[in-house]
């Protein structure tokens, strides 16, 4: 392991006052395009197998190996589609956004050296509507882009056109899982599809579609740059290469730090965020309500994609890391993040609809102390009908859902159960449900 | 969310002769959207969010003007427009604050936000203020956790609130009635 100093944050200093966006002039100026230039030289194969050799694993929560994605398109079916993923709406994610809040072209690089890879007609950018800022940067970026041929022209050696537009989405958390991102994208409600066909093989308007996250594509333009054997150099075996995390809750300095994968979730608290705010560490969230919680004895947790196996959570999802002290009310964040999960469920299961909405009455009854004996057993059954994918469910929600929940009853019984006996003593158990 | 049902009857309004999708709405979609497109279907989202920019809500006139612009059925664009929570089928004050509400804001005292806006313009999420001048809503995270707690003004991202400031930031804001786009915020 030896981390090469920022890679995808190498145009965004620490000190917030020295931060300015990038645009096209001054990236260019700090190297940038330089990668596409190498890429468009290069055959699009090799451009494949090069990802597939850094080991670059998706950055938006599944981990899934992006090379390897690529290779799922069928050969001669076109036009392809590229979908880049900037939804991020897990609560604690905000690293695309900080990204592309002052670097929209390390973006816009990475979509066309994947385009030029995948022989791409059109790639669109899936970005959440409450950015209005970011669209409009990525808006000019991309009319930067277009006037000094980075998009509009024909894919060297072929005759497919390279297009980039942005489509806003207008606040839904599922349209960032990746059917329901394109059903949003076809102007449809966001309901996710049932799989298959793969979006590989039928995405898009019908039509072979690579989903790919913001960072992930950020990426390439340093993988192209320095190889894959220079990206392997940081992270660990299964882990390859930076990774931006974000940190937020109870931590004196929140905020977007870009280390190698495998680092140790202590470290990033403590050298990067400022250590905890207002009290000693207790639970930690790393990466995305779904992902689950990290007990108070895995603080030093490494913050990799193994982290799922080695600590009982559901893996590293997007790295939005949410810091608990011990002053905090675990019952009531478990209530919000079911609240989340609730009012985001897109209806279409009953595991997941009823699921969340149940154990979201649950909860409340609990924290309003009308919490009855029975409830943390019957917590613990609704998480084992909603999730285990693949299974009950059409898409992922409701598994995470079911972890967020597990997780802490599994690792913070104590929290719950005291709540449940008290009103048992007192001899109100059975009071009315919300 | 799509499975919460919305009253229809509190959506009813007189239908007007003038057309919600003008001439320089249809032209823009037309020339900016419908290229980027293998189909019109898929200029509906776009569509939407100009006619929200426009008009602040969305008018049930203007959903079947928008089927028969997009050549759908008007139940097709009823059953996309209704999923997302953006677009909002009741008029609201000048001022939509969407305060978030999810995790990382909570932890760093959402709460106070809310009840400074209860204390001094009297409303709870849900509410506009009787001047029309303000709509507080809670929305889920708005991806800005590391300035928690946070909230949306119509299209301008408020971070690291102290809500003393912001309330007064508000009222100091002009109260002309109808909906206003981000330019007046600035
Ligand atoms: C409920 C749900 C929400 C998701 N939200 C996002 C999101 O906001 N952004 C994102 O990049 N991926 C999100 N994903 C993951 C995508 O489905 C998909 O795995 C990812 O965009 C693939 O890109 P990657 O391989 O580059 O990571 C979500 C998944 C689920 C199940
Ligand atoms: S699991 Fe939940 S969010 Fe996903 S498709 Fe089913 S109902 Fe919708
Ligand atoms: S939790 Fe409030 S912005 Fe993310």
């Amino acid at each position: 392991m030896a981390y090469a100093g920022p890679v995808l944050l190498k145009r965004i200093p620490d000190d917030p006052a020295q931060r300015k966006l990038y645009r096209y002039a001054d990236y260019i100026a700090t190297g940038g395009y330089a990668s596409l230039k190498k890429v468009l030289a290069m055959l699009p194969e090799d451009v494949i197998k090069l990802v597939v050799d850094s080991g670059l694993r998706g950055r938006g929560g599944a981990g899934f190996p992006c090379g390897t994605k690529w290779t799922f398109l069928p050969k001669d079916l076109f036009p392809r589609y590229l979908a880049v993923n900037f939804d991020e709406s897990e609560p604690g994610t905000f690293k695309d956004r900080y990204l592309i809040d002052h670097d929209p072209h390390i973006l816009l690089e990475g979509i066309a050296i994947a385009a030029f890879a995948n022989k791409i007609s059109t790639s669109y950018i899936y970005i959440r509507g409450e950015y209005h800022h970011e669209a409009k940067l990525l808006e000019a970026a991309l009319a930067e882009a277009y006037e000094h041929g980075i998009f509009g022209q024909k894919h060297p050696g072929t005759d497919i056109v390279s297009h980039c537009y942005v489509h806003r989405g207008a606040g839904a958390y599922i349209c960032g899982e990746e059917t329901g991102l394109l059903e949003s994208l076809e102007g449809k409600r966001g309901w996710p599809r049932i799989k298959p066909p793969f979006p590989a093989v039928a995405g898009a308007f019908a039509k072979p579609t690579i989903i790919n996250n913001v960072e992930t594509l950020a990426c390439l333009p340093a993988i192209v740059e320095h190889g894959a054997a220079w990206f392997k150099t940081m992270g660990t075996p299964s882990s390859s290469g930076p990774k931006l995390f974000g940190v937020s809750g109870h931590v004196n300095k929140p905020g977007v730090f870009e280390e190698e994968l495998g680092i140790k979730m202590s470290t990033l608290i403590e050298k990067y965020a400022g250590g905890v705010k207002g009290g000693k560490y207790r639970a930690a969230i790393p990466g995305g309500v779904s992902m689950g919680v990290l007990g108070t004895d895995q603080y030093n947790a490494e913050l990799d994609f193994d982290i799922g196996r080695k600590y009982n959570v559901l893996g590293l999802g997007t790295a939005g890391v949410i810091v608990m002290n011990d002053k905090t009310d675990l019952v009531v964040m478990l209530r919000n993040i079911v609240r989340f999960f609730a009012h985001e469920s897109c209806g279409q299961c009953t595991p997941c609809r009823e699921g969340t909405a149940w154990m979201h009455k649950i909860l409340n009854r609990i924290v309003d102390g009308f919490g009855q004996p029975q409830d943390f057993d019957m917590l613990a059954e609704l998480c084992l009908t909603m999730g285990a994918m693949p299974g009950t469910t059409i898409c992922g929600l409701a598994d995470g859902a079911n972890w967020a929940v597990k997780t802490f009853l599994q690792k913070f019984p104590e929290d719950f159960k005291s709540r449940l006996k008290s009103r048992q003593v007192q001899g109100v158990a059975g009071a009315g449900v919300a | 969310m799509a499975w919460i049902v919305e009253d229809r009857l509190k959506a009813y309004q007189p239908a007007r002769n003038e057309p919600y999708l003008t001439a320089k709405i249809k032209d823009e979609v037309s020339r900016k959207y419908f290229p980027r497109y293998p189909n019109k279907r898929a200029a509906l989202l776009p569509l939407f969010h100009l006619i929200m920019h426009e008009y602040g809500y969305i008018a049930p006139q203007a959903i079947d003007e928008a089927a028969t612009f997009l050549e759908l059925t008007p139940s097709q664009v009823q059953d996309a427009v209704t999923f997302y929570e953006e677009f909002r089928l009741e008029k609201t004050g000048r001022y939509v604050v969407n305060v978030c509400r999810s995790i990382s804001c909570e932890l760093c005292g959402h709460q106070r936000v809310l009840e400074k806006m209860r204390e001094i313009f009297g409303i709870e999420p849900g509410e506009t203020t009787a001047d029309d001048k303000i709509t507080l809503l809670e929305v889920e995270c708005l991806g800005a956790c590391e300035q928690a707690p946070c909230a949306l003004v119509n299209e301008d991202l408020h971070g690291r609130i102290k809500p003393a400031e912001f309330c007064s930031q508000l009222q100091q804001l002009p109260a002309a009635p109808g909906h206003s786009t981000t330019d007046d915020v600035r």
